[in-house]
């Protein structure tokens, strides 16, 4: 009985990815889980970086026993044995895998598990760490959540990270919601930039669509429509830094045509580096450090979003 | 049912982000705050725009914040919208003849607008290192009459009779110097898109100081012509 009130409270998914590694992604995980954890919300971190997984490390938890790859190879069948109680009240952690790179391709099958085991877990807030790249299993995860987050840091090889991945997810997203073979070819040849149709952008593309089926097309337009990716900026030393997330925000729009979310940023600061290295999480050990206030905001635009909604029912 | 633009296609309003309703300041803020994202070496932009298309949407914007700040222009503009709107609402056929043709979009009411108004406005550019010509006196002076078609050789003939090197010419425009040498080739299918290929084109007819309706539709009367027989090959 308690496992059926389980499924049925309602959960929200939160994936967190860039694009690029090293950028602070399992970071921000798991002080946002922290943050939540705090705010008396039962929190869920599941770090999904097979391969490479550090989220662990940013909570101060030793290499774990338990892992996700364990639940992947069916060594262990429920879920609930793998989630680590961390020692701050309401969160809890499933720990990625050990195993080496090659072995971090879960396939069809276990994703549509793992996703299925982590519905009927207690929690209000579960949170993704996606890791680094654009596989498929990446993007599948972020188009999956009630919140795609994005994380970029102020330098170009981070941006052009982002915006790839924001073309590979809506474009993998295109393809899932389209039946026609052709169609889907089109898609596919679309993805390269120097393809002899000259589809530049998602609008050439669609109108491309258009002429070979009017309906599928304007699926296409919803779903750009529906596509709804957040960003957060870190690392922020200046205030152009901040810019970029806004102006990022304004090239979305004209370029995909998407509604890119500017969470906030999180500014640089040695407290960071130190807790890593201390192996201490930052907002339990620096909380009243530029960056865990900035996290703190984060989450909180996030919640209020959430209670704007509620209260506009 | 469109709801995805392109960037060509979006009206003024929606370029610089600001509401139909805007106050001429918060026209003012928002030209400043867009500039700013938009200027050519921004980071936020890097890998999504060419250099190309940077510049192209900052014409945009600079035209979109010439017409929004004037109150008469702004009127006529949004009278123009509200007639786009109508029009396609009621589904009527855009008419499209060459001189007297229909307005089809929002650039190209102000093309004929800054035909009109424009004359010698040229906001000064800074005058090139290499060449000594002036940009202002370019346009300052009536070019020589020219009645026949704007073709690609044409335009590099009517360029090098008044003294300009393809270097000045981009200058002026901000287009850049392979494309113009493309345009003067009629080499069409290493240009960009017709959109762009439009832009850039004004903007050399404007630098020579011809009408820029005409030699739109001239060139793109060619251009035209030779993408439709080359898709039949």
């Amino acid at each position: 009985m308690i496992e059926l009130q389980d499924a049925l409270r309602k959960k929200e998914i939160w994936a967190i990815g860039g694009g690029k590694g090293g950028i602070g992604k399992s970071l921000i995980t798991g002080n946002i889980g922290i943050t939540l954890a705090r705010l008396k919300k039962k929190v869920l971190l599941v770090d999904a970086d097979l391969g490479g997984a550090n989220l662990h490390t940013t909570l101060g938890i030793g290499v774990p026993e338990m892992t996700l790859s364990d639940f992947l190879n069916r060594r262990v069948e429920n879920i609930k044995d793998i989630v680590i109680q961390t020692s701050i009240p309401n969160l809890g952690l499933i720990s990625g895998a050990q195993d080496f790179l090659d072995a971090a391709n879960p396939n069809f099958a276990q994703k549509t598990r793992l996703l299925r085991h982590l519905e009927t877990l207690d929690a209000d807030y579960i949170l993704l760490d996606l890791g680094a790249g654009t596989s498929f299993n990446i993007l599948d995860f972020f188009l999956f959540s009630d919140h795609g987050i994005l994380v970029v840091l102020p330098e170009p090889t981070a941006i052009e990270n982002a915006y790839r991945f924001i073309k590979s997810a809506f474009y993998r997203r295109f393809k899932k919601v389209v039946a026609n073979q052709n169609i889907k070819d089109l898609i596919d040849a679309a993805m390269d930039q120097k393809n002899v149709m000259g589809i530049r952008t998602p609008y050439d593309l669609i109108e491309q669509v258009k002429k070979m089926e009017q309906e599928v097309g304007e699926i296409l337009e919803l779903e750009v429509m529906k596509f709804k990716p957040k960003l957060i900026v870190n690392q922020v030393r200046t205030k152009n830094d901040i810019q970029i997330g806004f102006s990022m925000k304004s090239a979305c729009q004209k370029y995909f045509g998407i509604n890119l979310e500017y969470l906030g940023y999180v500014e640089y600061d040695d407290c960071v580096w130190q807790s890593i290295r201390g192996k201490r999480p930052l907002t339990v050990e620096y909380p009243y450090s530029r960056p865990s206030r900035c996290i703190e905001r984060i989450v909180h635009n996030v919640l209020r979003k959430e209670q704007l909604a509620l209260n506009s029912l | 049912m469109i709801m995805v633009k392109k960037i060509e296609d979006l009206n003024y309003y929606e370029l610089l982000e600001v509401s139909p309703t805007a106050t001429s300041q918060e026209v003012h803020k928002a030209y400043e705050r867009i500039r700013r994202i938009y200027e050519p070496n921004s980071i936020a932009l890097y890998s999504l725009f060419t250099p190309e298309e940077t510049a192209a949407i900052n014409q945009r914007i600079e035209e979109a914040y010439r017409t929004l700040t004037y109150e008469s222009q702004r009127k006529r503009y949004d009278d123009m919208l509200r007639g786009i709107q109508q029009e396609s609402e009621e589904g009527l056929p855009m008419p499209s003849t060459p001189r007297h043709r229909a307005v089809t979009t929002p650039s190209d009411f102000i093309d004929r607008l800054d035909g009109r108004t424009r004359k010698t406005e040229e906001a000064p550019t800074k005058p090139s290192g290499e060449t000594a010509e002036p940009v202002l006196q370019a346009s300052l002076q009536p070019p020589p009459p020219f009645n026949a078609e704007f073709t690609g050789p044409a335009m590099r003939l009517l360029r090098e009779q008044r003294g300009l090197s393809v270097r000045s010419i981009a200058e002026m425009t901000k287009v850049g110097t392979r494309y113009l040498e493309l345009i003067e080739e009629e080499i069409y299918d290493k240009l960009p898109v017709r959109p762009y290929l439009r832009g850039f084109l004004m903007a050399y007819a404007r630098a020579l100081g011809y009408e820029p309706d005409r030699v739109v539709g001239d060139y793109l009367k060619r251009y035209d012509a030779a993408m439709e027989s080359m898709k039949k090959k």
